[in-house]
């Protein structure tokens, strides 16, 4: 526990002095200044009379009710955080390997009474905690503007962050990973973000297979499929948790557990052989 | 005396890229380090220092031999509990003052908050850094950076020292501070120092012991009052040293040779320097000064790489 105290403390005093505790937050801030001046509701008597979003007027013919209003922009916020979150993740917390295994540095954790294995993930769930509070920053600020301006409140946005967390893991896994075997932040986010994009398009990996020409092809991208995060699928996950039963089918189906438990594997699978390979790396 | 380091048969061959030679670092050494005892690593450049420190470490693995620090094997991380290390060139976190470091590192050596809290102050007046304490160490010259880097190896009070050219950049008058510290670490407490420099008269002032590394091998061992003892040569100076006197010395076989206003002598013994003295004074000359002749740590050094470098050459002639 100690252990893993010093290694928050020290990650978060980082963090603060090269600017990008204060560069991750002001980032944050600002997307939350926007969102909260962006909605503008009109509301007499409890009930919404009218309704501004970016200064445009929201047709208002249907009558839509201030629930549906806040679960529609929750929604559509969701899915902008989740890209937010995780991207903004990945830049705070990739050089947390390599900079642990520049020469001088290194030789001062590694004299410390403490496994390898041990430091390597204290040093992670150090990033995580960096992550998380961003994660809830954003997302637990959105709820309570949102609370605050309409009355409604929806846990389901907020839970949703758990989705967004969950990616974030995996990402750094995989980033804590690439920086074990490179010792480069520049090659981890690169290579972090590429996965990522990767995972997106194997979305469609039903329609890559049937224009691919080679059966052993087709079955190279199914199983990449399976290995590589589901980025889309959990992107669509948050959307279809906050939106809950108001979205379509198609949407819907993305909560299903098959994506969550690969990605998942994935993740665990990466910390593994990073712990690995992190233990018989010779300085 | 318990014995804290012992090394035996240590091997370390690193694998270079595909196709090429193994590079041999460590060639089988073996040595031993007791308790309290300040103890020096020369060797030049790759002669497998600072593999052997980090082998003690387990920062590297040996390729056979085996190390043990305090009777714990090197991988068993439990030793590092008792070992503070000092590496060259060392990266304490600079965005950290050196109270922060010291809490840090302290944590992860398993203290508890108020054994470091309390040590901090003690330790920062012991390396002459108290008034630095809350500074952060961006703003630290090099000689207090390496000061702060001594606290950092000394903060879970271990039993045994690691130090990579500990007095690297600092000023005369704070290498004689971070000497007597190691002085008095080692004597009041017993620690075990084992110091790792290219500063020879450090070593030679620090250390009771020295192994010499070359090629990966110990080449030379021993206290430095042994190492530095040059036969039986003994610096004299008398109030008459003329030309006479060489030869009288020199017939009965003694080496003489004059330096500076005095003459180096080599003799066979003490009953052959009686017999020289007995000869200055038959021709009227007074003894003011009569000392054993010492070769310095370096001399030692230089000669031990000057003799392989010899031997490769002479080796390179017959190929």
């Amino acid at each position: 526990m100690k252990v893993i105290a010093a290694n928050i403390e020290d990650v978060m005093r980082e963090a603060a002095a090269r600017w990008t505790l204060v560069a991750y937050f002001f980032l944050s801030t600002i997307f939350l200044i926007i969102f909260a001046s962006a909605i503008n509701l009109d509301i007499v008597d409890g009930a919404l009379a009218g309704a501004k979003l970016f200064g445009k007027e929201v047709d208002m013919r249907d009558s839509i009710s201030i629930e549906k209003l806040v679960l529609g922009f929750e929604t559509g916020f969701s899915a902008i955080l989740y890209f937010l979150c995780t991207f903004l993740a990945v830049f705070a917390t990739a050089h947390l390997v390599p900079r642990m295994q520049e020469k001088g540095t290194i030789d001062l954790y590694l004299a410390r009474p403490v496994s390898r294995v041990g430091l390597l993930l204290s040093r992670y769930i150090a990033g995580l905690i960096l992550a998380g509070s961003n994660v809830l920053y954003l997302m637990g600020t959105i709820y309570l503007i949102v609370a605050w301006k309409t009355g409604v409140a929806n846990p389901r946005f907020l839970m949703a962050g758990l989705i967004i967390f969950l990616m974030i893991a995996v990402l750094l896994a995989f980033a804590f990973l690439i920086g074990v075997i490179t010792s480069s932040t520049a090659v981890s986010i690169m290579s972090t973000y590429g996965l990522f994009f990767f995972g997106v398009m194997l979305v469609a990996h039903e329609k890559i297979e049937a224009a691919l020409s080679k059966d052993w092809q087709a079955a190279v991208i199914k199983t990449m499929y399976w290995v590589v995060p589901k980025s889309a699928e959990l992107g669509q996950a948050v959307v279809a948790f906050v939106g809950g039963e108001e979205l379509p089918e198609q949407v819907l189906s993305a909560l299903s557990l098959a994506p969550f438990l690969s990605t998942a594997v994935f993740g665990v699978a990466c910390l593994t052989l990073a712990s690995w390979l992190f233990t018989r790396k010779e300085f | 005396m318990t014995t804290l380091i012992e090394v035996s048969g240590l091997r370390k061959q690193y694998t270079s890229s595909f196709r090429k030679p193994k590079i041999t670092a460590l060639d089988g050494i073996d040595f031993k380090v007791g308790e309290g005892e300040l103890f020096g690593l020369l060797g030049p450049n790759g002669a497998g220092k600072t593999t052997t420190v980090k082998i003690l470490l387990g920062l590297t693995r040996a390729t056979a031999g085996t190390a043990s620090v305090c009777g714990l094997p090197v991988n068993d991380p439990e030793s590092r509990r008792r070992v503070g290390y000092l590496p060259e060139g060392h990266k304490i976190p600079n965005y950290l003052t050196a109270r922060q470091a010291l809490s840090i590192f302290g944590r992860m050596s398993r203290m508890d908050s108020a054994t470091i809290n309390k040590r901090i102050p003690i330790l920062l007046e012991k390396v002459r850094m108290g008034q630095w304490i809350d500074v952060r160490i961006k703003k630290y010259s090099k000689g207090m950076t390496q000061r702060l880097g001594l606290a950092c190896a000394m903060i879970h009070a271990p039993q045994v020292l690691l130090l990579d050219e500990p007095t690297d950049g600092v000023d005369p008058v704070g290498r004689r501070e971070i000497r007597d510290l190691l002085f008095d670490e080692a004597k009041t407490n017993g620690t075990t120092i084992l110091l790792n420099s290219h500063l020879l008269s450090e070593i030679e002032l620090t250390c009771n012991r020295v192994a010499v590394l070359r090629h990966g091998k110990v080449a030379a061992f021993g206290s430095v009052e042994e190492l530095t003892r040059k036969g039986a040569s003994y610096k004299m100076v008398a109030t008459t040293m003329d030309e006479a006197l060489v030869a009288s010395f020199r017939e009965t076989g003694a080496g003489v040779e004059r330096v500076n206003g005095h003459m180096v002598l080599s003799v066979e013994g003490h009953e052959h320097l009686n017999a020289l003295v007995d000869k200055l004074r038959a021709r009227g000359g007074m003894l003011t000064e009569l000392t054993p002749v010492r070769s310095t740590l370096e001399d030692v050094f230089v000669d031990l790489i000057r003799a392989d470098q010899t031997a490769g050459s002479s080796v390179g002639a017959h190929e």
